[in-house]
């Protein structure tokens, strides 16, 4: 027997195995409500992709089923507003599925219209041409259900010829630094990517310690480990909700080379955007 | 703390009871690490006074406002909160006067600021009354910086999350502004900025802060104009602008003159890319 620095008296782990184990065995053993409780939370937490015209679920993953060239992931309101103001506006993007999931922080909305403030992951391809492919996704992946959602998306064994941006958001005093926050000049852009990609990010690269985290770590890592070229753009700001200057702080990337042909019309985007802040505006009063 | 352990209802009775002793555990460890942290009034263990870093963090989040002190004029200018179709515009307001020569404008958290104004303009006729002479510019800040101070070392408290930038003119008829800050802190300036932006604001404000810039009241406003549409979106839609001459009591810009303002700035400017392209052909 041990005691722990908050006064439990435990057990010592015996490498040996004794009697006494196998009695403890039988009572840690699952019981058939165990059993039951774990499936529910399991199917309850079940990542689903389906297309919301015909209400069917998609069999096989998204991009087996798709051939994908480009693939943008926009996750967070703020990377999404930017994709609706300054990629989809210049073409015709339909939708081919979503997902709906549910976890202790969010459930994906059903809605039809959907606005950056509301919970969901929605997936397009440019009509022109469909190998191109967009993700905006507002909703929060739980650390179990990211590779589900990976596995639903891009499936067991991934293409290597396509190319991954993922666009997200992150508050400022996540970044490390030896500099006072206080002289940081957010927002600012910082760039991550694998080790296929080749091209020049349009930003500097995220310094250590500084890590990645959430859905967007997970999509980087699995196109690392795939050999599949991505590139992840981190914005960091000082305002999480939607907000003009943080949504602008992306601008960059608009002059990536990968990128061109999807960015026409960027005075009109910026009217676009100018739009969605105000509809999305929550009107709080607590800071003036 | 992972996400899905707040969730503790779900699971196995094993997962239950383990889930439950690890959130204990770990709101212990929050408990020591922060080494009484949250605890206003007590220093972390490397000298942070966190309550008073994350109210500077509230400051961030309201919208920009920048003072300007002229030869005669101090100029008063705030990013304007974008107001809800039925909602009273008059009802919010950031530029707020003091006492007839006092006036300040603040950035952070609404409710605190209007308590903190509140106290001010009462401290400023007791002051009246009691010595028979208007606060002087620096009093009345000083004021402020003292409450705000308290509320940093007082159990059961957190501190003001807004700062202030408070401008007017003493007996003396000299200029002044001043700035105050959730710690208590206050400092004179010849321009500052503060709220969302301040720092993009306040680099402009380094580099076109001249003489030239203050040389007349009209300069001064159009300096104070030029720097919040560095990082106001609507253009001057969305600016608001008071100023206080020597002698002469607060006065509001309506919307027309924000708008002349802004046409003749933006005239400025295209005159001046003209020149420079002439310059280089």
């Amino acid at each position: 027997m041990a005691a722990t620095f908050f006064g439990e008296v435990v057990k010592a782990p015996c490498r040996a195995g004794t009697e006494e184990e196998e009695e403890d065995e039988e009572e840690r053993r699952e019981t058939p409500e165990d059993r039951e409780a774990r499936r529910q939370l399991a199917r309850k937490r079940e990542v689903r992709l389906f297309r919301r015209q015909t209400k069917t679920s998609l069999e096989v993953a998204l991009l087996e089923k798709y051939p994908c060239s480009k693939f943008i992931i926009a996750i967070g309101n703020n990377a999404v507003a930017f994709l609706s103001s300054f990629v989809m506006n210049s073409g015709v993007w339909e939708e081919v599925g979503c997902a709906k999931l549910w976890n202790e922080w969010c459930r994906t909305t059903d809605t039809t219209h959907l606005s950056p403030a509301e919970a969901f992951c929605v997936f397009y391809h440019l009509k022109s041409n469909p190998s191109v492919f967009l993700c905006q996704c507002t909703c929060y992946v739980a650390e179990d259900q990211q590779y589900q959602w990976l596995e639903k998306v891009f499936g067991s064994c991934p293409r290597k010829n396509m190319q991954v941006t993922i666009l997200t958001c992150r508050h400022v005093t996540d970044y490390k630094t030896s500099e006072s926050t206080s002289s940081l000049h957010s927002p600012f852009l910082k760039a991550l990517k694998t080790q296929n990609f080749k091209e020049p990010p349009c930003c500097s690269l995220l310094e250590q310690p500084n890590i990645a985290h959430d859905l967007p770590a997970a999509v980087l890592s699995y196109c690392q480990v795939w050999g599949i070229p991505a590139v992840l753009y981190l914005c960091y700001t000082d305002v999480m909700k939607l907000d003009l200057v943080t949504v602008e702080a992306f601008k960059p990337i608009l002059s990536s080379r990968s990128w061109k042909g999807l960015v026409k019309n960027i005075p009109q985007s910026t009217e676009i955007l100018k739009r969605l802040m105000t509809t999305n505006e929550i009107q709080s009063n607590i800071y003036t | 703390m992972k996400k899905e352990y707040l969730h503790t209802l779900q699971g196995t009775r094993d997962e239950r009871l383990r889930r439950m002793s690890f959130v204990l555990r770990s709101l212990w460890n929050i408990q020591m690490d922060m080494s009484f942290g949250s605890w206003i009034h007590v220093s972390h263990s490397d000298g942070h006074l966190f309550q008073v870093e994350y109210a500077q963090e509230a400051v961030k989040k309201g919208s920009t406002a920048v003072g300007i002190r002229g030869t005669d004029i101090v100029v008063l200018g705030v990013e304007k909160k974008s107001v809800a179709k039925l909602q009273d515009e008059r009802t919010v307001r950031k530029i707020c006067a003091l006492d007839d020569h006092v006036c300040m404008a603040f950035a952070g958290l609404t409710a605190d600021a209007r308590v903190v104004i509140n106290r001010a303009r009462v401290e400023c006729q007791s002051h009246k009354l009691t010595v028979e002479d208007p606060v002087t510019v620096e009093y009345i800040t000083r004021f402020i910086a003292t409450l705000k101070q308290k509320y940093t070392q007082s159990n059961g408290r957190r501190p003001f999350g807004i700062s202030a930038l408070i401008v007017g003119f003493d007996d003396d008829g000299i200029p002044r502004l001043y700035q105050t800050d959730p710690s208590g802190t206050y400092h004179a300036w010849k321009a500052n900025a503060i709220g969302r932006s301040a720092k993009t604001v306040r680099e402009f404000l380094e580099k076109n802060y001249t003489e030239d810039a203050i040389a007349n009241d009209n300069e001064a406003v159009k300096l104070a104009i030029r720097a919040l549409l560095e990082v106001v979106q609507s253009g001057g839609k969305n600016i608001e602008l008071a100023i206080i001459r020597r002698n002469q009591p607060l006065k509001m810009f309506s919307a027309k003159e924000i708008e002349l303002q802004v046409t003749e700035i933006e005239k400025e400017k295209e005159e001046a890319e003209k020149k420079k392209s002439k310059k280089i052909a």
